[in-house]
């Protein structure tokens, strides 16, 4: 299977994961679970910053029409998508990413996985919750919400990893 | 010339992103107030079609939940009725009733999705404009008010929840007719709160909260919930009346679509008051 078909496919399993199951799941207290961002996050290191934004628009858009939210996770997707050539090229190695890795957690280590994912769902969380809520004399409750969300659904992208992707075979 | 070319290739990046940033605020703040079109949102045929088979799964989770209010609801119903009653005083003359006229007459729907921990959550219903239904309509359960129809397409609508951010119901606290504005902090799906209650009236714990009626888009009397908390708002001389809500909103299925039948006679009156000259001013 080569990259774009794979790519493709993970499209719809992640719109599907995100409306039909995570969507639906409503905990309260500020939980809100979005596994949506691991698809950016997983999308090949030598795919452009513009056509990741175009994804990341793309897909927010695509959610957003199943959740009434117009716009907001389109928003929020391509605020990470804006980010994630930044902060990999902050924790990157220094002759470059090998091309033929993925920005998983298999390929690349749990270290740089936690710091690099870490970074992204916090931005992303927090720029979701901060335009959700328009106000910013609720801004501890927008951080309180950030920190409540980011936190499982990071547990959650990692455990699903390993649902989703084949282990590579060099290791 | 060359410059700006030169510019707009350095921050080509960053020009796209706030391109798309600025296009999906647009849009995310215009449909807040006022959708343009059903197509972003679940109203729409196919996300609606798609929501439709899930709720189709997830419908039986509270089914014997529902059965319960609904076989309350039918007995309540069932005592008003005539067969029901012993009559008192058999004979009299049956009256033409020229004293009532309807005014409200109610669609049932279904909701086929919804939210209730976001900022701004929205009800889809499985009736639209075949059934009725138009935007502005009031909706409300057996338990309590559920809202307003925000948006409409053939077969569904959208429903601008009283979890929302302005969603602004006229409301009453009852025994001695209060009334103010419904609205929701986004911290709670079981508390709301009422706005613009001076301070120096006494209210009652657990008073009964009722809709007003007074723009039409609700009867008078669909319960809201009642009053939990009163607390000062410091530096206004107003309180802050925290309601919990009689519906629980997180196991909602079945709700009414209220029409109002006399809706446009009251907007034609309403649209003859002269505008205030100072707003005039404003514009």
């Amino acid at each position: 299977m080569n990259n774009l078909s794979k790519n493709i496919i993970r499209f719809f399993v992640f719109v599907v994961l995100q409306t039909l199951i995570f969507n639906q799941l409503e905990i309260g207290y500020g939980f809100h679970l979005m596994i949506h961002p691991l698809f950016i996050m997983l999308l090949p290191f030598e795919l452009g910053v513009i056509s990741l934004m175009g994804l990341a628009f793309l897909m927010g858009i695509v959610i957003d029409i199943f959740s009434n939210t117009y716009g907001l996770h389109a928003s929020s997707l391509v605020m990470m998508a804006y980010f994630r050539p930044i902060v990999f090229k902050f924790y990157g190695p220094r002759e470059g990413y090998d091309p033929l890795k993925e920005p998983n957690v298999f390929d690349m280590g749990n270290r740089w996985f936690t710091f690099v994912f870490g970074i992204l769902l916090l931005t992303h969380h927090f720029w979701f919750f901060l335009i959700e809520s328009f106000e910013l004399n609720q801004l501890f409750f927008v951080l309180q919400k950030t920190l409540f969300s980011t936190v499982p659904s990071f547990l959650i992208c990692l455990l699903l990893q390993s649902f989703l992707i084949k282990k590579s075979k060099t290791k | 010339m060359r410059n700006l070319i030169a510019f707009l290739r350095r921050f080509q990046i960053f020009l796209i992103f706030a391109l798309l940033q600025v296009i999906s605020l647009v849009i995310y703040v215009q449909f807040l107030s006022f959708p343009r079109s059903q197509y972003l949102t679940t109203a729409s045929n196919v996300t609606a079609k798609v929501l439709t088979w899930e709720n189709d799964v997830t419908k039986h989770f509270d089914l014997s939940k529902n059965n319960y209010a609904l076989q309350h609801e039918n007995i309540r119903l069932r005592e008003r009725l005539p067969e029901f009653m012993y009559t008192l005083s058999a004979g009299k003359v049956k009256v033409e009733d020229t004293v009532f006229q309807q005014q409200y007459t109610y669609i049932p729907g279904t909701v086929i999705n919804s939210t209730v921990t976001r900022r701004n959550n929205y009800f889809t219903l499985n009736i639209g404009t075949k059934q009725g239904v138009q935007p502005n309509m009031g909706v409300f359960s057996d338990k309590g008010v559920v809202g307003i129809v925000h948006n409409v397409s053939e077969h569904y609508c959208v429903v601008k929840s009283v979890l929302t951010k302005d969603i602004n119901i006229d409301v009453v606290i009852e025994p001695i007719h209060l009334s103010g504005i419904l609205k929701w902090d986004g911290h709670d799906p079981r508390r709301g709160s009422i706005d613009g209650i001076s301070n120096d009236l006494r209210i009652k714990k657990w008073s009964r909260v009722v809709t007003r009626g007074g723009s039409g888009i609700f009867p008078k009397g669909i319960p809201v919930g009642k009053v939990e908390r009163i607390e000062s708002i410091e530096g206004e001389p107003l309180w802050n009346v925290v309601v919990r809500y009689s519906e629980d909103y997180r196991t909602l299925q079945r709700v009414y679509v209220v029409k109002n039948l006399m809706i446009e006679e009251q907007h034609e009156l309403e649209g003859q008051i002269p505008p205030d000259e100072e707003e005039d001013l404003l514009r």
